[in-house]
Order: C-alpha cells, then sequence, then structure tokens
C-alpha cells in the first residue's frame, strides 16, 4: 500500500512538472511576443521603446533557459511572479480566492453524490421501472443543459421573478453564516445538477452490471438476503466505475467553475482567471493555471488511493 | 431486440437532421440579417416580421438563432473532426506498436487530460486571440485525447484478438493490417466518441461566446445571445429564453442521438431485468402434490424464455430423481439445458428465463418434502445454503474479489442464524476442504489463491451448513486436469463425511461421469433422451445420441473417431419429431414426425427413443 | 534422416509484471530453453497443463512472437536473421489455427474473404480464380461454397473452425500450429475438426504442431508427444509409447489424473498441489515440489533433457532416469 502510495505520488510530482514547464514553455515559444500583445490595445501599433522597456522589465530579453530557472526557482519558494497590470504578487490573490472555488467545488461534488449514489442504486434496483424511466429521463436532460445556461436561468427565474434569493455574490462565512451557505447552495447546486447526472447514469450502470456477475449468484445460492447481497456484494463493487467517472469529471468540474462563478459573481479563483486572460496578463494566467492544474492532479492522485481502499487487488498489484 | 434499437435512432437522428439542415441552409432562407442593428426597435417583442421578436440592439431574433446555429456547429463539427482524425491516428499507432510509439503518441496527448478542458481554452484564447479560428483549434487539441484514448483501449484489446494475429501470420503488412482489420472493429466505439465530442465542443464553444472569449461579435452565437439578453432579462426575458432553449435543445438531440447509437451498436447495455433475488413472480398451476422424494425429484420441469415468434421451450418436460447419498450427472453439450436444470432447482435462474410446468420436490433438513418451484422466495432462500447448495463452474468470478475469503465462507452460516464462533467453524471447513494454512487463508482476498484454492473456498461455502444436496455445475471445467483430479477427490471425500448428502454433477465430460456418479441422465436439445445407472448407461447405451457421443470421445484404440454429423438444433428452430433425428444414424421417415416418449427400457433405466430396443 | 522443417534451439521467452517502485519488476519466463523438431508431414503433440508454456512455444515457431533467446530455423533460414520481407513471403508456408473460433474470424467481413486474404497478400490468385479456390477450400474442409459471401455470426462454433482451416490452408503450407483448436468445442463436434485435421494431414502431407491439454485428443492425431511443465520439456517421444507407458513421473501423473470413460477411479492418485506460479519456479527440477519420487538432490540442478535408458527414441528430463527405465 505505502509503495502503491509512493509511486504514484512520484507519478503526481512529475506530472506538476510536466505541467509548468509546458506552460512555460507554450506562453514562451508561441509566436507573438507577450509584451507588444499586452500594450497593444484596439489594433493600434504600440511604442517599440515601450515595448523594449517592458521587455526588459519583464525579463523576456534574458536566455529563455534563465527565465525557465527562475520561474521554476520561484515557484519552489511559492512565489508566482507579479502580475503586470498592478504589480500585485499573484500568489496573494490566487491565495485569497483559491479556498473560494475549493469551497465551492467541494459543495457540488458532496450534492452530486448524495443524490447521483443513491438515485442510481434504486433506479438499477428497479430497472425498468416508473422511477428508473423517470430519473434516467431527468439525467438525460441534465447533461444536456449547459451549466451557464442552467444558472442564468436559475438568477432569472428565482431571484429576478421570484425574488427567494439574491441574484448572486459572496459574502464571508465569518460575517453572516446564512447567507453564505445560501449564496454556496445555488452556484454549487448548479453545478451539481450535471455531475450528479454523470453520478446517477454511472451508478445505475454499474449496478446493473455488478449484479449479472457470478459472485452475486453464488452469494445468493448461500442464501444471503437481498439486503446483505446489495450492501456486501453490489454497493462497494459498483463503486470503483463511479470513481473513475467522478475522476475524469473533475476536469469539467473545475472548468465548470469559471462559468458558474461568472453568472452568480462567486469571487473565486476562476473570476480572476477569466479577469486574467480578457486583460492578457499572462503570468497571472500561468499562475492560476499551473494551480487549478496541480490541484487536478492531486484530486486524481487521491482517486488513485481511494481506488487502493476499495479494491484490495489494486493495494497488492 | 436489435431492430428495437434501431428504431430508437429514428426520432434523434430525424431532428438532428433538421438542425444540420437549417444550419447549412441559413444562407439561402429569407432571413433578415442577422448583424442588421435597428436600435429603435431593441427589445421588440414577436411581431409578423420578426416572430421572435428584436434584441437588445433591434436584431433579429430568429434570424440569429438559425446563423448561430451555423457557427456552432460548424466550430463544433470541424473541431470534433479534426480531434477524430488526430487523436484516433495517435491511439491506433500507440495502441499498435506500444513501447516507445506509445509513449510518443498516447502518453504525450494525455498531458492535454491534466488540464481541466475549459482552462486550456482559455490559455489558448489569452496566446492567439479570440475567434472562431481559435475556438477550432483550441477545442481539437482539447478533444484529441479523449479520441486517442478510446482508439487506443480498443485497439489495445482489438490486437490481441486472434483474427489480427490471424492476418499477422498470413503474413500481412501492418498497414493493411491496420486499414483492414484493426480499423473497422474499433469504428463503433470512434462513432459513439464522435457525436459526444460534438455535443461537448458545443458546450465549450458556447460557454466561451458566453464568457466573451469564444466567437467574437457581431457574429451571431448562442453562447453570446446568452450573454447578450442576460444583460436585459429583467426587461425581455423571453430574449434570454430562445437561445437557451436552441442550445439545449440541440445537445439534448446529440446526447440522445449518442446514447441510442451505444445501444444500437452494442447491443449489451440494454439487456435488463429484474434482479432475480428481489422476487421471483412465478404463476404455475398447482399440481395434486406429487409423491414424496428420496431426496430431489423433478418431475416434467419444462422453461420458457421468450423469443420473437414466441415463447421457446429451452428445457422441455425433464424428470429426474435422487435418492440420499446418491450422486446424479446430468451430461450433455452446450445448449442442452442442463446447466438451466441446475439452476432451477436451486431457484436462481435468469430473469428471463421462466418455468411454466413440472415440480421439483425436495426433502429438507427437517424430512418435509416441498415443491421448490411453488416455493415463496424468503422460504425458498431460507433452503438455499442450508438445505441445498451450488458450488459454480468458474471459481474466480464466483468469489467476490473485494472480500476476505473468511468474511465470504462466513456468510453461509450467518444466512442461516449462525452467530457463534463462526471464525473457529470457517477456519475448521477451510481446513476440511484441504487449504494448506487455513487461519491465513482465511484473511486472504480471492486473487491471492490459485484456480484450485479457490474452488476449495467455494466448497467449504457450500457445505458448511451440512447441505441435503450439493448441485456442482461444472466445477472442474476451468481447471488443470491435475487439479480437476484433486477436487473430484475431495468432492467423493466430502460426500462419505456428510453421509447421506446427494450429489447433482453437471457436465459435458463423460469421462468426468464415469469417474464419479452413480446415476446419470443424458441431455440433449433441452431434453432428457437418457437415464440410469451410470456404468450401464456408458456401457450399453439405449439411446442413440449417448452411443454416438461415447463413440467421438477420445480415448478408444480406433484410429478414427466417429463424429456426430451437423451442430446441435437452435431452441427457435428445433426440428419436430425426435430433436436427435437429423444427426441420428439410425433415423427413420417415423422419427422426424412423432417425438419420443421416455419409456422404460430396463429396471430403473429409461431411454427417449423409437428405435431403442435395436440398440440393446 | 532428412533434415528438419522446422527447429527451434534453445527456446526461451520472458515476460515482465509491473511491480516493485520502479520499473518492469521480475521477468516470468514463460518458457526456458525448449528443444523441438519437426520434420516434413509429421505431426508433434504438445501437451501441459496452464502455464507450461505450450502456446508460447507454438507462437515463437511461426515467430509471431520474438524469443528472448534461442532461434526457430525454418529449413535452413534463421526466422530471427532473415529480413521483414522474406519473412512476411515465408508466412506464406506456415500457418496458424485458433483455439478461439469466436475470435480468430473477423466479425466485420464475410468469410469469403478471409479465406481470400492470404492468396491476395501472397499474390498467389487473382479475380475469379480467387474465387474458384474459395469455393474449393470450402468445399475440402466439409463447409457449402455458397456460403461464401456470410458473416462469421451465421456459422456455429465447429462451422467457423472450419473455416479458419480453410482459411489456413489457403497459402497451401507446409507447416501448422494448432493451439488448443478443439478444446472450445463440443465433444461431438471435437471429434469431427479431430478428423479433418487428420484426413488434411494425410492429403497434403502438412507438418502439424497441435497444442492441447487433451493427452486423448493428442494420441488420435499425432506421431510425437512433447510433455510440458513450467517451460520445459518433461518427456519426448512416440505418441503410442508414451501413452502405452509415459515415463516421466509428470507425465504419469497427467496420465492418470485424466479421467477415463473405460475405468472408474482412474484418476485416484492425483499430485499433490498445483503448478507453482511461473513467477517464482522451484529450484533444481521444476517439476520436483509435486513429484512422488522427488529427492533432496533434484533441488540441486535442473535435469537435461536426455535418452531414457535403453530406448533410443525417447528423451525424460529427470535426475532418477536410470531407476525409472529399470
Amino acid at each position: 500500500m505505502l509503495a502503491f502510495a509512493a509511486r504514484r505520488l512520484i507519478v503526481s510530482v512529475g506530472l506538476v512538472w510536466a505541467v509548468a514547464s509546458l506552460v512555460f514553455l507554450v506562453i514562451h515559444l508561441i509566436p507573438g511576443d507577450p509584451a507588444e500583445l499586452l500594450l497593444s490595445q484596439g489594433g493600434i501599433a504600440p511604442d517599440p521603446a515601450a515595448v523594449e522597456e517592458l521587455r526588459d522589465r519583464l525579463g523576456l530579453n534574458l536566455p529563455l533557459w534563465t527565465q525557465y530557472l527562475d520561474y521554476m526557482g520561484g515557484l519552489l519558494r511559492g512565489d508566482f511572479g507579479l502580475a503586470l497590470q498592478d504589480e500585485h504578487p499573484i500568489v496573494d490573490e490566487i491565495a485569497l480566492r483559491l479556498p473560494r472555488t475549493l469551497e465551492l467545488v467541494g459543495a457540488a461534488g458532496l450534492i452530486a453524490l448524495v443524490f447521483g449514489v443513491p438515485l442510481g442504486v434504486a433506479a438499477a434496483l428497479r430497472a425498468g421501472g416508473m422511477l428508473d424511466r423517470l430519473l434516467t429521463a431527468g439525467a438525460g436532460l441534465a447533461l444536456s443543459v449547459p451549466v451557464f445556461v442552467l444558472g442564468t436561468l436559475t438568477v432569472l427565474v428565482l431571484a429576478q421573478h421570484l425574488r427567494l434569493v439574491p441574484a448572486g455574490g459572496y459574502v464571508p462565512f465569518a460575517r453572516d453564516p446564512g447567507r453564505h451557505i445560501l449564496l454556496l447552495l445555488m452556484p454549487a447546486g448548479t453545478i451539481a445538477v450535471g455531475l450528479g447526472a454523470v453520478v446517477f447514469r454511472v451508478m445505475r450502470a454499474s449496478v446493473l452490471e455488478v449484479l449479472e456477475r457470478d459472485h452475486v449468484r453464488a452469494a445468493q445460492a448461500r442464501g444471503v438476503s437481498p439486503a446483505g447481497i446489495i450492501r456486501r456484494h453490489v454497493l462497494r463493487n459498483a463503486l470503483t466505475p463511479v470513481v473513475t467517472v467522478v475522476a475524469l469529471h473533475l476536469g469539467s468540474l473545475l472548468g465548470g467553475t469559471v462559468l458558474v462563478e461568472f453568472v452568480f459573481n462567486w469571487p473565486g479563483l476562476s473570476g480572476y482567471l477569466v479577469r486574467s486572460v480578457e486583460s492578457r496578463d499572462y503570468p497571472e494566467v500561468m499562475g492560476i493555471v499551473l494551480v487549478i492544474s496541480a490541484l487536478f492532479v492531486l484530486l486524481n492522485f487521491l482517486v488513485d488511493l481511494l481506488y487502493a481502499v476499495i479494491d484490495p487487488r489494486v493495494r497488492h498489484g | 431486440m436489435r431492430r428495437a434499437a434501431y428504431r430508437g435512432l429514428i426520432l434523434p437522428g430525424v431532428l438532428a437532421a433538421i438542425i444540420v439542415l437549417l444550419a447549412i441552409a441559413a444562407p439561402i432562407m429569407p432571413l433578415i440579417d442577422p448583424v442588421r442593428q435597428d436600435i429603435a426597435h431593441r427589445l421588440t417583442g414577436p411581431s409578423a416580421q420578426h416572430w421572435l421578436g428584436q434584441d437588445e440592439y433591434g436584431r433579429d431574433v430568429l434570424s440569429r438563432i438559425i446563423w448561430g446555429a451555423r457557427v456552432s456547429l460548424s466550430v463544433a463539427f470541424s473541431a470534433a473532426a479534426a480531434a477524430a482524425l488526430i487523436g484516433t491516428l495517435l491511439g491506433i499507432l500507440g495502441g499498435y506498436f506500444r513501447g516507445v510509439v506509445e509513449l510518443l503518441t498516447v502518453r504525450a496527448a494525455e498531458i492535454v487530460l491534466c488540464f481541466p478542458p475549459l482552462l486550456l481554452a482559455l490559455l489558448v484564447v489569452t496566446l492567439l486571440g479570440p475567434g472562431a479560428g481559435t475556438l477550432i483549434f483550441s477545442l481539437s487539441i482539447l478533444f484529441a485525447p479523449g479520441f486517442a484514448r478510446v482508439a487506443y483501449a480498443e485497439t489495445l484489446s482489438t490486437r490481441a484478438l486472434d483474427y489480427v494475429t490471424a492476418q499477422h501470420a498470413l503474413g500481412a503488412r501492418t498497414r493493411r493490417i491496420l486499414a483492414l482489420t484493426v480499423l473497422p472493429n474499433i469504428a463503433t466505439p470512434l462513432i459513439v466518441q464522435f457525436s459526444l465530442t460534438v455535443a461537448a465542443a458545443m458546450l465549450l464553444e458556447s460557454g466561451l461566446s458566453f464568457l466573451g472569449l469564444g466567437v467574437v461579435p457581431p457574429a451571431p452565437s448562442w453562447g453570446l445571445m446568452i450573454r447578450g439578453a442576460r444583460g436585459a432579462m429583467e426587461q425581455a426575458p423571453l430574449l434570454l429564453f430562445w437561445p437557451c432553449l436552441a442550445l439545449t435543445g440541440t445537445v439534448l438531440v446529440l446526447n440522445l442521438l449518442c446514447d441510442r447509437l451505444r445501444d444500437a451498436l452494442d447491443p449489451r447495455g440494454r439487456a435488463m431485468g429484474r434482479p432475480g433475488f428481489l422476487g421471483r413472480v412465478f404463476a404455475l398451476p398447482p399440481v395434486p402434490s406429487p409423491p414424496a422424494p428420496g431426496l430431489l425429484s423433478v418431475q416434467g420441469l419444462t422453461l420458457q424464455v421468450p423469443g420473437p415468434n414466441g415463447p421457446i421451450e429451452v428445457v422441455r418436460g425433464v424428470s429426474l430423481s435422487l435418492a440420499p447419498g446418491e450422486t446424479l450427472a446430468i451430461v450433455g453439450e452446450s445448449g442442452s439445458g442442463k446447466t438451466l436444470t441446475g439452476l432451477a432447482v436451486m431457484g436462481l435462474l435468469p430473469a428471463a428465463v421462466t418455468p411454466v410446468a413440472g415440480s421439483i420436490m425436495l426433502t429438507g433438513q427437517d424430512g418435509m418434502p416441498r415443491d421448490l418451484l411453488r416455493l415463496p422466495e424468503p422460504e425458498l432462500r431460507a433452503l438455499r445454503g442450508r438445505d441445498m447448495a451450488m458450488i459454480f463452474q468458474d471459481p474466480s468470478s464466483s468469489l467476490n474479489p473485494l472480500l476476505r475469503i473468511g468474511t465470504q465462507v462466513a456468510e453461509s452460516l450467518r444466512a442461516h442464524g449462525t452467530h457463534d464462533g463462526v471464525h473457529d467453524r470457517v477456519v475448521a471447513l477451510l481446513r476440511q476442504v484441504g487449504l494448506p494454512d487455513p487461519e491465513r487463508a482465511a484473511m486472504a482476498y480471492p486473487h491471492e489463491l490459485s484456480g484450485g484454492q479457490r474452488q476449495r473456498v467455494m466448497i467449504a461455502a457450500a457445505i458448511a451448513n451440512h447441505p441435503r444436496l450439493l448441485l456442482a455445475d461444472e466445477p472442474t471445467t476451468a481447471l488443470d486436469v491435475t487439479v480437476q483430479a484433486q477436487i473430484l477427490a475431495l468432492l467423493q471425500a466430502l460426500k462419505e463425511a456428510e453421509g447421506g448428502m446427494g450429489m447433482v454433477f453437471v457436465t459435458h465430460n463423460l469421462a468426468v461421469v464415469a469417474e464419479i456418479a452413480d446415476r446419470v441422465a443424458v441431455m440433449y436439445a433441452g431434453e432428457v433422451v437418457e437415464e440410469g445407472p451410470a456404468d450401464e448407461v456408458l456401457a450399453a447405451p439405449r439411446h442413440p445420441y449417448t452411443a454416438a457421443l461415447i463413440a467421438s470421445t477420445p480415448e478408444g484404440e480406433a484410429e478414427r473417431l466417429s463424429a456426430i454429423p451437423g451442430a446441435v438444433p437452435q431452441p427457435w428452430a428445433m426440428p419436430p419429431g425426435c430433436r436427435f433425428a437429423p444427426r441420428c444414424a439410425m433415423a427413420q421417415p417415423a422419427c422426424t414426425v412423432t417425438a419420443p416418449a421416455l419409456e422404460e427400457v430396463a429396471p430403473r433405466r429409461a431411454a427417449r427413443c423409437l428405435r431403442w430396443r435395436e440398440l440393446a | 534422416m532428412t533434415a528438419p522443417l522446422v527447429r527451434g534451439e534453445g527456446l526461451t521467452r520472458a515476460f515482465h509484471r509491473r511491480g516493485g517502485l520502479f520499473g518492469r519488476g521480475v521477468p516470468m519466463m514463460a518458457l526456458r530453453g525448449v528443444d523441438i523438431e519437426l520434420h516434413r508431414g509429421e505431426a508433434v503433440g504438445v501437451v501441459g497443463e496452464s502455464g507450461c508454456g505450450k502456446s508460447t512455444l507454438g507462437r515463437l515457431l511461426l515467430r509471431l512472437m520474438t524469443p528472448t533467446s534461442g532461434r526457430v530455423m525454418f529449413e535452413d533460414r534463421d526466422l530471427a536473421t532473415i529480413s521483414a520481407a522474406e519473412l512476411r513471403a515465408l508466412r506464406r508456408r506456415m500457418q496458424m489455427v485458433f483455439q478461439d473460433p469466436y475470435g480468430s474470424l473477423d466479425p466485420r467481413r464475410v468469410i469469403g474473404a478471409q479465406i481470400a486474404d492470404g492468396m491476395v497478400i501472397h499474390g498467389l490468385a487473382q479475380g475469379t480464380t480467387v474465387q474458384d479456390r474459395v469455393a474449393a477450400l470450402l468445399r475440402q474442409v466439409g463447409l457449402d461454397p455458397g456460403h461464401a459471401q456470410r458473416l462469421p455470426h451465421e456459422f456455429s462454433g465447429g462451422q467457423r473452425q472450419r473455416i479458419a482451416v480453410a482459411r489456413a490452408l489457403a497459402t497451401q503450407p507446409d507447416f501448422i500450429v494448432a493451439d488448443e483448436p478443439v478444446s472450445a468445442l463440443d465433444v461431438s463436434i471435437q471429434a469431427q475438426v479431430v478428423n479433418l485435421l487428420a484426413d488434411l494431414r494425410g492429403e497434403l502431407g502438412l507438418a502439424l504442431v497441435f497444442i492441447s491439454h487433451d493427452l486423448h485428443v493428442v494420441r488420435h492425431l499425432c506421431d510425437r508427444v512433447v510433455v510440458m511443465y513450467l517451460g520445459l520439456v518433461m518427456e519426448e517421444g512416440p505418441a503410442a509409447e508414451i501413452f502405452r507407458a509415459p515415463a516421466h513421473p509428470y507425465a504419469r501423473a497427467l496420465l492418470a489424473a485424466t479421467p477415463s470413460l473405460r475405468h472408474r477411479g482412474a484418476a485416484a492418485s492425483p499430485l499433490a498441489g498445483e503448478v507453482p506460479s511461473i513467477a517464482k519456479p522451484p529450484s533444481g527440477c521444476v517439476f520436483r515440489t509435486r513429484c512422488p519420487m522427488a529427492q533432496p538432490a533434484c533441488a540441486q540442478s535442473v535435469p537435461a533433457l536426455r535418452l531414457l535408458p535403453g530406448d533410443a527414441t525417447r528423451r525424460i528430463a529427470c535426475h532418477r532416469a536410470e531407476e525409472i527405465a529399470a
């Protein structure tokens, strides 16, 4: 188990390093000068002297590998550099906003699992029945509604028309816990609809598949009760594919936050990213993409460990 | 089944075709210019000229929706096509050549998967600036690894198949193998992946446009329209509604198409039925109580499965009997119904199979005979694992890989009310079936044991409650010969130790029958064709099928094996008259007309043949 | 005696399983030095339990797999050193029939096209002659020539195996490896395919390597038998001799464990234990852990395959060959 975890950890660290290098290289090797891009507003060619001054300031005139080592060294010290626009330390802004995005992702994941898993099991056990058909159709619809459409319509109906909830925003938990949770629930719920539909579908398919397996029949032959069969022989075995699929969807989950934070004015990391993309502040974009990717890699590492917890064959393999 | 799956394609297929046609036909339709502004009439509702009203710049909404479809679909299709081309190529090469090639293709492509997709698109937009070209470029990069993964996995499993090796053995060049053999056989999941990708690309495109980072205004795009309408949603909520409907509807149609495509191309996913253990619903007419059995007595058992032209009888009129302490072998080829007969006794028939006639009487541990076919599920469950137990063909899949051996053996005990000293009893059982170091084996997981040891575990779980009847369904078929001999010896020893336990042994191997059975029932095409004491039946068969089966067993000194011509008839195309007649060397015209009954041919022996006397 | 058609010398094959913190882990030796010879028109049976390396051996002989060490000679050519083009051309003369009749035919192509593949690849026939040859081959294996345009799923398991045989025959090979060709078939169908192979061997003078776990089938078809255990040959000799009186303790046990129609209780003296994992084979003689005749000396060195004393036709790999012969 320890060797397994260590192996996965080494791979994960390597991946983060590869991602960081890739982001760095892509930004620096793609044709086009970041300084020029930044200064050219509205298609007017910038003053060459200003561009040169900016290049100097950003260290873009140094050899590429010096820049690379500087950047990597900075990362190791937890320094992501300064933003181009107002020269604030990028790491501070990330540290402020990252927890909010994590909170959103965590809440969405939790809601999706809390609804998706039990409903998936229920639908599978009554496959072909009324409940199953209803839930399956609902999941199909939920998967087809883009998050920003759902979010926008939620704001339109719940906030604008019915005036049940505020249209969005953010209040720190310490200041007003109730309002904080209310404001969290809308974006989290919006993300959870799609994710929950995915979890539901996989859980349902997985349970149906496990029910057909020989060891379920063997347990029946021993006289084990239906409840015992479902608990010991179906649920845990059916969970592995769910973990896989949730892991595969972590990416779109993290991506989904970009849109949802925008719709609900949730001041998370993604809003920060959109702003930096709009202003072409490439050190900011690099920093944020890196952090989110590292987060993604970390989550995948945790998923691998989870596999090992569920399945002894992975542990021993 | 398959035809129904293809029918399911019609609705989403037609809808998708309409959407695509509308998008293609946009330039030749009498639409108002989608970018012409009319500020004076901004946010006006529907009118004769503007069916869906005008937006925040007074542009025609209907026209923008249709032109928007053109933009969204062309971006999504181009990106998906490019991704499919690149990804499939990488995946096939990586999967076929493995090694370094795999590293350079598939693994390299998978680095992209380390980025959440929307983020990667944003990164590209930062570098290249927004626009349709950027969108297509970034979306193809995003989705190519998905194709590479699918193509890689499919190629990997396809290349291991014998028909690919056969091509190699024939001397075909790699190019020919990849194009003619591998590609057509992995096309199915790639087509599904393609329709999935088009839907995902539309979602991403509209999302980016919604953020103002995708399609550049004033070009019409659904994402942009939603972005624009959002600003005016208090005054004109309908404006928000139309693009949302168009976008969601299109993605829904594409997803539906994808699901139906998957069903049509891969019918496995649709097979579904009520899980058996949640309660069987059989409506069998009561029978006048049949004679009390020795141990087990099956009378006239008939099993049906639904077929396209009415129900098919897969087991017809099977009668068997077993005395305490006796071993009955049911022998037959695939499709003979021998396994279904065994499962019917246990009440573990697959959902599609229904008993329609007959009775199965079992004398339980309490000495009471019961008709298992008419017993409610909870009462039957109480008998399973206690009065009767079963072991299966494949010991690897019959054990839950996630549970310890001891836990699974203990289940038998706990399910029937033993809660004290379970662990000691489990260890004793494992010792009894000959597992070395039973204490440790109880703590092991199934994958830590060998095939023969796993079958021993299954036997330990089966005999835990001293059953009266042990059903063994091909328990040695998956094992090596030397291990088979061990398991057969173990079963014999257990039968002697558990005085009075009867055994039903289902097998296709006549030599195994000779080895262990007291009595034998030979089954063919769902019927018992001969029944009697094993040594007598094997020495002097009274049915041509039994005789032919013995003759075709490669054991005698004969230079040439005598084969049975033809093949077992399919259950939906049973010959009239005797079911063996088309393959029988002794068949006469009468045999193809009358279905012979099972006749007593000697004391305690029966055969289902019109001409059995000529065999005597 | 004439030169053999196919000769394998010291064939070894290792597989790697992932393991440990890094790297490839321990190599698993599927085959650990096997010599085999096959003459024109001869049928050799290769028998053994799972993990004995019999399928690996078959694939190495056809060079569908490369040996880790050792070499395969086809006539006077070393299959490892000839060019890829030469090897492809040589493939016309050596063919394979597989175990699983469902996996060995491409489900998406009509069987006529699959039978014709070899002729097309090697340019043996063109146009209508291909059709005629396909029809003739189908007739030869006992199928209706009119069925050439059907897909594999329209045939039963036994018929598919006949199609696979027709495909192998299409290039008029000299040498066929049949890897468990009847074990997936019902008994009554097995006999059909065994008879077909026996007939074709006689008619066409094919050299045949017949891989099987079923001793009885091998006896019917083969002149010589090779008994394998854990990647090594235990005994080799004329089929009739080995079946009459197997010499090696493993060959004896294998024959004894096989149930028989004739006499009940034949399988009464089973070997203890199961085949050890090929990742951790026993030291010395690989069979010693289950051998009723094992002595401490058996753990010291690997016994060489040598002539059975007093019998010029049989070879066994046993330290106690002298006692066995006596």
